[in-house]
């Protein structure tokens, strides 16, 4: 039994710096995968080297008057315009429906009749209706950021405590003062999630729409690549894209904590 | 008692006003549109009236114009492309997130690379995907395996660390190794949030397949909403987008019975 212990002790420590090593090996092997594939066909798959080439590339040789900070500028712009509107309107038409069983009647019913048509699945008839101007575009990532706020805010609302809005009542609270004071704070973390949601749904609908019709943005960026066959600008560009997307992630949640910061529940990721 | 049964009979009541209301609110936005169209407000080569769109939908039974295909021909070449992208997501990502859950080493190992697909929409894909594989079924149902594998993934390998500690150590007492108490109490616990991230891969592969459709196909829904606006027939794209909708919630429907099949035990 001592035996073991002891022999236990000194197995762990190996067996941690092993477990603290895997990442770096599995990074690693990436790596090697990525030169072994790019020596085989450079053209399909550029090496590192010529990835980090083209990216400064672009800064010296703009793609369309604008380095790759121009085009995250534009993605992002779109989709702060968009997000902003959605969170007024959604969570406005969220709270209507949750709380009011005629506006549910009247709007929730449309709503959910449209709801199931993806965002992008609109990006056809808008550009029918408005061209392929800056309008449009923001209007699609309109839709996709404005569904998961409304279905959020609205399954808040629903499931605000019976008992703390009973014991509201008792106080006398009014209509309004139930829900401004009690319903809406507590359907909080649900929009906040809601709006988490949207940002990141938001984030991959704006390269849809400027994958099929812009001038700039990350979107238009990696199809340029595809059209020129310039793999390593492509690459350049889902980069951008994957940390860009995490930079968002990361200060939607950040925002979130500071703006209720009692909700602490388990998160899903 | 029978006070009991007026109060239910009152929220019948109570309901069925509300679904009046719906039907007619419903009713009353597909009547505006039509006299909308009807009067010239809006023109037919920007809207089809809802009318028209119905003719549509029964003249594409049989005819393929302006893209090629019936419309059931367009449905299935969809559910080819979604249905592949989806199921390999599943199979592939729910055990490799219950896999990464359960054993620490494979976690450490897969987390960086996972961590760095992740923040990738699958949109973002579709360019290297359509220059390494072309536009065939392949390169779209790889779109789509991304978008499915994400939440797959997660969702699994939350749904097993969450398993409660006390049936594990139950098990151990019971002298279970460590692959038994795998299979016989972490799987089944973290079943409930599986299902949960299968649910929105769903969404998302039913989503992501339209945007495969538009920027590379020869046929589908999205294909078929894409010729519409290049020949402008808005009533056919109004047909594609209804379609898609239709079938988007009858998946999911489909997908919350079996859910509640498998999944008997769920609390959430």
């Amino acid at each position: 039994m001592k035996k073991t212990a002891a022999y236990d002790q000194k197995r762990r420590p190996i067996k941690k710096i092993l477990n603290s090593l895997l990442p770096f090996v599995s990074i690693t092997c990436l790596f090697l995968l990525w030169f072994y594939a790019s020596n085989i066909n450079p053209d399909l798959v550029p090496s590192p080297a010529s990835t980090w080439e083209r990216l400064i590339q672009l800064f010296v040789k703009p793609v369309n008057k604008m380095n790759l900070f121009g085009h995250v500028w534009a993605s992002l712009q779109r989709v702060f315009i968009a997000l902003a509107c959605a969170t007024v309107l959604g969570v406005t038409v969220g709270v209507m429906i949750g709380w009011s069983k005629t506006f549910k009647a009247i709007f929730g019913t449309l709503f959910e009749l449209i709801r199931p048509i993806p965002p992008i699945a609109w990006l056809p008839i808008i550009i029918m209706w408005f061209g392929i101007g800056e309008f449009p575009k923001i209007l699609i990532v309109f839709i996709g950021t404005f569904m998961p706020i409304v279905v959020n805010t609205y399954t808040g609302i629903r499931l605000v405590m019976p008992l703390h809005l009973d014991v509201a009542r008792m106080f006398n609270a009014s209509n309004r003062q139930l829900l401004f004071e009690v319903a809406i704070p507590s359907a909080l973390p649900p929009i906040f999630a809601g709006i988490r949601n949207a940002t990141s749904s938001g984030w991959m609908t704006v390269l849809a729409a400027e994958m099929i019709a812009s001038k700039a943005g990350l979107g238009f960026l990696i199809t340029r690549g595809m059209d020129y066959f310039d793999v390593p600008l492509i690459l350049v560009g889902m980069l951008a894209i994957g940390i860009v997307g995490a930079l968002l992630a990361i200060i939607t949640e950040f925002i979130e904590r500071l703006l209720c910061p009692w909700n602490k529940k388990l998160e899903q990721d | 008692m029978n006070n009991n049964n007026l109060l239910k009979k009152g929220r019948r009541m109570g309901d069925l006003k509300y679904m009046i209301l719906s039907v007619i609110s419903v009713l009353t936005f597909l009547l505006i549109w039509q006299l909308l169209v009807i009067f010239g407000v809006l023109s037919t080569r920007t809207i089809a009236a809802p009318t028209q769109v119905l003719v549509t939908f029964f003249e594409k039974f049989y005819s393929t114009a302006p893209d090629g295909a019936t419309i059931f021909t367009n449905i299935a070449v969809s559910l080819k492309v979604s249905l592949t992208g989806f199921f390999s997501a599943i199979i592939i990502g729910t055990p490799l997130g219950m896999l990464m859950g359960w054993y620490k080493p494979l976690d450490r190992f897969i987390r960086p690379l996972f961590e760095i697909i992740r923040p990738i929409p699958p949109i973002a894909w579709i360019p290297l995907t359509i220059l390494w594989v072309g536009i065939g079924l392949g390169a779209k149902a790889m779109i789509i395996f991304f978008s499915a594998f994400v939440p797959c993934v997660i969702n699994s390998y939350t749904g097993i660390k969450l398993t409660s500690q006390v049936h594990v150590s139950v098990a151990k007492t019971f002298g279970a190794s460590n692959f038994k108490i795998f299979r016989t109490v972490g799987v089944p616990s973290s079943m409930p949030m599986a299902f949960a991230g299968i649910r929105i891969a769903l969404g998302n592969s039913w989503g992501t397949l339209v945007a495969a459709e538009l920027l590379a196909a020869n046929a589908g829904l999205g294909y078929m909403i894409m010729m519409g606006r290049q020949f402008v027939r808005p009533d056919v794209i109004i047909l594609g987008m209804l379609t898609i909708g239709i079938l988007g919630f009858i998946f999911t429907w489909i997908f919350t019975k079996i859910e509640n099949v498998v999944v008997r035990w769920r609390t959430l």
